[in-house]
């Protein structure tokens, strides 16, 4: 009985189809919103699942001078990562499926794990803007990385605990962005960041690298990396609501919350070009980490000083 | 690790690329993000043009020559007109003159805002691409409205023009240009002030007075380093000698400075506008044109949105020319993008390609290279052939 | 005049009409002068060519049934046609004009581009194919 309750915990709600489902929705209000503020009518509300389901039927072509079990093994390995580590984090404002100490570090690493996937099967390929796509790609992840997980262990050294649910329990009902404003503004431009949108796409920048790392992929594939990207979408918008934004009790917070942020997000996107990747490294290592560093060393001092 | 000779790393620009909107081949050699070599390769929209009005009448080249160009059709024609009324020893009403001119400026507001629109979708603010297309419709509107097209508005006619303004079209000119001035001000404003675009373009691309000058480059791009360098000042043709024009310069000669240029002469195309609108001399439309002229050859120049356009034009007693040479003023500016990319980052690449408003429609053209002592310039059915077959083997 | 940075501009839009617009459902007026579909009037044409000669297309050929009374039958290449005007210019008599309405063009078939104008019988007969004349004496090139 708890075997099948548990499956149908995974596969539909609130894991699995569920979160697909979410993940297509909140891109549809990132496009329609975009849309708005660029004065467009912007794509009806099924247009992700449109899109979706044409690259799935579609053919998949995989190049000749690629490994194809790698190629045809990252995006299934991108779309897991970010699958799973929607199970780690209250989606929906309900609580974490699972939950163990140090559950934050395994989440944050699953979160990685698509970009990392995106760049692997860039590398994988001979095509020439796939492989600046792959370097891109991986040379981001190496700047934004950092200062984003110093973020996000800012609310854990507050609430002293590595595990999501204790921390979100500590800082249920504290707007922990008003006290730690840097960790908040740099996890959401973290997010930017490892969401691959505006300023911070440079690795998929059409008009220098068509589609950057991922110029190769079509039909299945593309759908899966998608897919993944969106699920991201939401993890991502809920750790940051959950940590700083008084944590998300309940459905109606939860939509509020991280479609607030959404719009934030939304904002910042339509209004700024787009960085060059020399430019978003300097920009993470002057400036966001040195930041996050100072607040956090801020923060373990006071705590010590507390203790 | 690897110590051999380390591999050239090509990145392929076109002929099919998001970045180009039309053909053209570009190779660009990188070293990491930095670009160390670059080529360029044309000719892929070649649809013999020039060869093509040989074999057509006086007015049907008009139309045909209108095609060269989707954005800039109006110069195209107007050079032409301008060419053959030379060659026949007609003048067109001063009427006529004052209209070809608004409808030249007015057409180059809606290819600036394009180049605004295309130049920042380049740097990724697909914002500032969406406004400046969105207010080009106005132009696009006004045009519709004047002329019945859009795109090829055939406003010209040997020895005059088709279309005459009505109050109604006056008052919506005039409405369309307040709207677009105040627009204007928004961008002037973005592209000087805006920090990630600003980290985009300051410094970027940067073409001295010098290299302007050594590269023979024209218009906008040119007058961004400085060059004063304007036909319609230069040369007055059509009405410029009645609403003489002010040339805008800026002496950076990077990308921004191009960005503000072609936004300052905007602001100078509006006011021209105004100034025609107002003192719109009366008269008839068009003068009476021959059939057939005799034998002589001319030259005319006009000042496109991108730069000098430049026709050569030859009769020979009949209704249909000798020889028609175009110029279009791209192909002066395209030798600059494989100098500046040189040494830049990848990323800067498109932007530098895109700041000299390349189109390459206009651009291809045959060009005949005399190399060694056999006759290139004629070529037998069966040695097209074979130099096909060899082509395509290799 | 009102000057407003990029931020503020862009809420604002998020409240605006938009500029784009579900087309076949909604439309703009078009504007009085846009030139769409060639129509051709047989009265009054004299069958002086002048419309066919100097269109660049060679959209444009007037069928001579009897030059003496003045009966020309008008074969339109609505394909071929470049919706210059020129033709329009030319003709003396008025005889031609562009429709403002008439523009959406497209077809599944090619006979459909091919449109004849002129009294009924006379169409009927170019039709039928007991008028022969060959339409290259009517177009240069």
């Amino acid at each position: 009985m708890n075997a099948i309750q548990d499956l149908l915990t995974l596969m539909f709600f609130p894991g699995g189809l569920f979160v697909l489902a979410l993940g297509m929705s909140y891109e549809w209000i990132d496009r329609k919103l975009m849309a708005r503020v660029q004065n467009r009518v912007g794509p009806r509300w099924f247009q992700p699942y449109a899109d979706i389901a044409k690259l799935l039927v579609k053919e998949e072509v995989i190049p000749a001078d690629s490994n194809r079990l790698l190629f045809i093994a990252l995006p299934i390995l991108a779309l897991a990562g970010a699958l799973t580590a929607a199970l780690y984090v209250p989606l929906a404002g309900f609580d974490p499926l699972y939950s163990f100490k140090g559950d934050l570090i395994v989440t944050l690493y699953l979160l990685s794990l698509l970009t990392v996937c995106t760049g692997l099967a860039g590398a994988n390929t001979t095509d020439r803007f796939s492989l600046v796509g792959a370097t891109r790609t991986l040379t981001q992840l190496f700047s934004y990385e950092a200062p984003f997980l110093l973020a996000m262990l800012g609310p854990a050294v507050a609430a002293r605990s590595w595990q999501i649910n204790e921390i979100i329990a500590d800082a249920d009902g504290q707007w922990l962005l008003i006290v730690q404003p840097v960790g908040f503004v740099v996890a959401l431009i973290g997010l930017l960041g490892k969401l691959e949108i505006a300023p911070f796409n440079a690795p998929e920048a059409e008009t220098e690298i068509v589609a950057g790392a991922l110029t190769e992929y079509s039909g299945r594939g593309l759908a899966l990396f998608r897919l993944g990207r969106h699920v991201e979408l939401v993890v991502g918008l809920t750790m940051v609501a959950a940590f700083y934004m008084g944590g998300v009790n309940g459905l109606p917070l939860f939509i509020l919350k991280t479609l607030l942020l959404l719009l934030i997000l939304v904002g910042i996107q339509s209004l700024v070009a787009r960085l060059r990747i020399d430019q978003t490294v300097g920009l993470w290592w002057r400036w966001g980490v040195l930041l996050v560093l100072a607040q956090w060393l801020a923060l373990v001092i006071w705590e010590g000083v507390q203790a | 690790m690897d110590t051999t000779v380390p591999q050239r790393f090509v990145v392929p620009i076109g002929p099919q690329h998001p970045a180009l909107k039309e053909p053209g081949h570009f190779e660009f050699t990188v070293d990491g993000e930095q670009v160390t070599g670059a080529s360029v390769r044309l000719g892929y929209a070649h649809r013999g043009i020039e060869k093509a009005t040989e074999g057509r009448n006086w007015v049907q080249n008009l139309y045909l020559l209108e095609r060269i160009c989707g954005i800039c059709s109006h110069v195209h024609a107007t050079a032409y007109c301008l060419g053959v009324e030379k060659l026949a020893g007609v003048t067109a009403p001063p009427r006529a003159q004052a209209i070809r001119l608004l409808v030249a400026e007015l057409e180059r507001i809606h290819s600036h805002l394009l180049w605004l629109g295309v130049a920042a979708h380049e740097a990724g603010f697909d914002t500032l691409f969406m406004y400046s297309w969105r207010d080009r419709e106005t132009v696009m509107d006004i045009l519709e409205a004047l002329t019945g097209n859009r795109v090829n508005y055939s406003a010209n006619l040997l020895g005059g023009v088709k279309f005459d303004l009505t109050p109604e079209l006056t008052d919506q000119i005039y409405a369309g240009l307040e709207l677009l001035e105040e627009r204007t001000h928004q961008y002037v404003d973005v592209v000087t002030s805006d920090a990630t675009l600003l980290q985009r373009t300051r410094g970027v691309g940067v073409t001295t007075r010098e290299q302007a000058e050594e590269l023979g480059l024209v218009g906008p791009t040119a007058r961004a380093s400085g060059v004063e360098r304007d036909i319609r000042a230069e040369a007055p043709y059509a009405a410029y000698s009645d609403f003489p024009v002010k040339v805008v310069t800026a002496t950076a000669g990077d990308l921004e400075a191009r960005f503000v240029v072609r936004l300052q002469e905007l602001f100078e195309a509006y006011r021209l506008i105004r100034a025609v609108l107002e003192k719109l001399p009366p008269g008839d439309l068009q003068a009476r044109m021959p059939r057939k002229i005799k034998p002589a050859e001319t030259i005319s120049r006009v000042e496109a949105p991108r730069g000098e356009l430049f026709y050569f034009i030859k009769s020979n007693g009949t209704d249909q020319p000798e020889r028609i040479k175009v110029r279009t003023p791209t192909l002066c500016n395209l030798a600059s993008v494989c100098v500046l990319a040189i040494g830049s980052q990848l990323a800067d690449v498109p932007m530098i390609l895109a700041g000299v408003d390349p189109c390459f429609s206009c651009n291809d053209r045959m060009v005949t290279v005399y190399s060694g002592d056999t006759d290139h310039t004629q070529w037998t059915w069966k040695q097209l052939r074979q130099y096909g077959i060899d082509y395509y083997r290799r | 005049m009102k000057r407003h940075t990029l931020l503020q501009y862009a809420i604002r839009s998020l409240f605006r009409r938009t500029a784009t617009q579900r087309y076949p459902a909604e439309r703009t007026p078009t504007p009085e002068r846009l030139r769409g579909t060639l129509h051709w009037n047989p009265d009054g044409c004299t069958g002086c060519c002048l419309c066919s000669k100097e269109c660049p297309a060679n959209a444009i050929e007037i069928i001579t049934i009897d030059k003496a009374a003045k009966q020309f039958v008008a074969r339109y290449h609505a394909d071929r046609c470049i919706y210059c005007g020129q033709c329009v210019i030319n003709c003396r008599f008025g005889c031609l004009t562009m429709s403002s309405e008439e523009w959406e063009n497209a077809a599944l078939q090619k006979q459909a581009f091919t449109v004849y104008y002129g009294d009924v019988p006379n169409v009927e007969r170019v039709l039928e194919g007991f008028v022969t004349q060959d339409s290259a004496s009517n177009s240069p090139a």
